[in-house]
């Protein structure tokens, strides 16, 4: 079953993150680091991706002509997706599992993050869309 | 660059969305698939996935002991992405032109959806962050 891990966080969040000292960050990136490396060793690792920050983002709707129509405002409260993972698992418990270690990676002064993962299986669309 | 186009949906967007007709169905779901035939035949096409629906949908922190606490229970207001496209393009104008396509999809009773597509441009490494 595959499933998609994902990081996301408001403008505020990633303000905060631009405070940590580099060596937290540099801390914080390891551990995330060793955790995709696990994955693929034990063949769970699909995919993984970070995303440009919030000041790049755009939410476009086509116009009648089709043209894009391109907004950059968004609400305070707008959670942004920071980054993601993708990982094939045997047993829904097992992406929960992965999602909390990643929420276990260290944050400023080497405590836990916290940061809550969103997991999201994928749709068969093979069986759905019938 | 690459880009990743989103589809975002609250709860009640997609409550919507499984009252459609089976006809308006099939005709998105038809649109969708010559979409992203174009996107693979042109080259910008890099990776596709739409998600299960948010009553599956869970939150999860990490315990004390680094224990997995997962919870299902999400506001309202609460952004689910229903899709994506992953998409390498020359620009960020061809990008939202795309994002525009996939913005004029139709909807039910045939009228567009006209729905917000958000596009972000994926890191190609952290040196993109500026830190």
């Amino acid at each position: 079953m595959k499933y998609i891990l994902l990081m996301s966080s408001t403008k505020e969040g990633v303000s905060r993150y631009h405070t940590w000292a580099q060596s937290d960050r540099d801390t914080h990136m390891q551990t995330l680091g060793a955790i995709m490396k696990e994955l693929v060793e034990t063949g769970e690792f699909v995919a993984t991706q970070g995303l440009t920050e919030p000041n790049e983002a755009k939410v476009v709707r086509g116009e009648k002509n089709g043209l894009p129509v391109t907004d950059g405002i968004f609400p305070e409260s707008k959670e942004f997706l920071l980054g993601y993972w993708i990982i094939d698992v045997a047993a829904p418990d097992r992406a929960c599992q992965i999602a909390g270690r990643i929420s276990a990676a260290p944050g400023p002064g080497g405590t836990a993050t916290n940061m809550p993962i969103e997991v999201r299986r994928f749709a068969d669309f093979r069986n759905t869309a019938n | 660059m690459k880009y990743i186009l989103m589809m975002n949906g609250k709860r009640s967007d997609f409550e919507g969305y499984a009252r459609w007709s089976k006809e308006d169905l099939q005709t998105n779901v038809a649109f969708m698939r010559e979409f992203s035939k174009e996107l693979k035949d042109s080259g910008v096409f890099v990776a596709s996935e739409g998600l299960g629906w948010p009553n599956e949908a869970r939150l999860v922190r990490a315990g004390s002991k680094g224990e997995p606490i997962t919870d299902g229970v999400f506001p309202e207001s609460k952004e689910f992405l229903a899709g994506y496209w992953i998409i390498d393009v020359e620009s960020s104008q061809q990008a939202y032109a795309i994002a525009a396509r996939l913005s004029g999809a139709p909807g039910a009773g045939g009228t567009t959806g006209n729905m917000p597509v958000e596009v972000r441009r994926v890191l190609s490494s952290h040196c993109d962050l500026g830190l």
